[in-house]
């Protein structure tokens, strides 16, 4: 998905793990993802450098789909669907 | 699809060694690994009761001079004393601690009680080996 794309989203769960180092945010997207349904949308809010490769791969091996990531400054919004 | 297997056995006791042992936990778990948890030696004494809670009657693995940096780093950057990462793996899914039974009568642990409740339980060495055998990732720290 584009930037533009991403923006427009309107996820259905979002998870704000900003300030919390790895695993942090992975452990909360995986909390969170049992909230929502099938087909729809996480958002995750987090500062971690390594968080937006991590969660992507995740996401593929659990078999969410990665939307994309923003950066915006001095965090990541990333997008997962379920 | 088949639940795959992580067999993690710590024979540190330092609190260094058990911070990374607590994010490998964490790691496995958001991939819903089934893990099965081996205290040996001082792997055993970090779970005693007097010592989960008790980050000071712990050492650092490596660097020990470094210590007031990385508590102060941990502390900066939110990360949750290593007993909490484990505490959380078991709420979050299929964790087993289990504590050698010659270990814990090395440092005075010799019944369940005297261990975080954590702790599954006090067993032989053939059962880790059996874990370890039946495991697709094994970790030894």
């Amino acid at each position: 998905m584009t930037e533009e794309q991403l923006r427009q989203i309107k996820p259905d769960k979002v998870v704000d793990a900003r300030g919390t180092a790895c695993p942090g945010p992975l452990l909360a997207a995986k909390k969170a993802i049992g909230d929502i349904d099938k087909g729809q949308i996480m958002e995750i809010l987090s500062s971690d450098e390594g968080t937006k490769r991590d969660v992507p791969k995740w996401a593929k091996k659990k078999g969410h789909e990665y939307l994309g990531t923003i950066e915006e400054n001095g965090y990541f919004r990333i997008f997962l669907r379920k | 699809m088949e639940t795959k297997k992580m067999c993690l056995v710590l024979v540190t006791g330092s609190m260094d060694k058990l911070t990374a042992a607590g994010v490998m936990l964490s790691g496995a778990i958001a991939d819903d690994y089934q893990i099965d948890v081996y205290a040996l030696i001082h792997g055993a004494r970090a779970f005693l009761k007097a010592n989960a809670d008790n980050p000071e009657n712990l050492r650092m693995a490596e660097n020990t001079d470094l210590r007031p940096e990385f508590e102060a780093a941990l502390k900066r950057l939110n990360v949750k004393p290593w007993i909490e990462f484990f505490r959380e793996a078991k709420q979050m899914g299929d964790v087993k601690i289990h504590v050698c039974g010659l270990a814990g009568k090395i440092w005075g642990g010799e019944k369940l009680e005297d261990f975080d409740p954590i702790v599954d339980d006090i067993v032989g060495i053939n059962e880790c080996i059996t874990k370890l055998q039946e495991a697709d990732i094994q970790v030894v720290l």
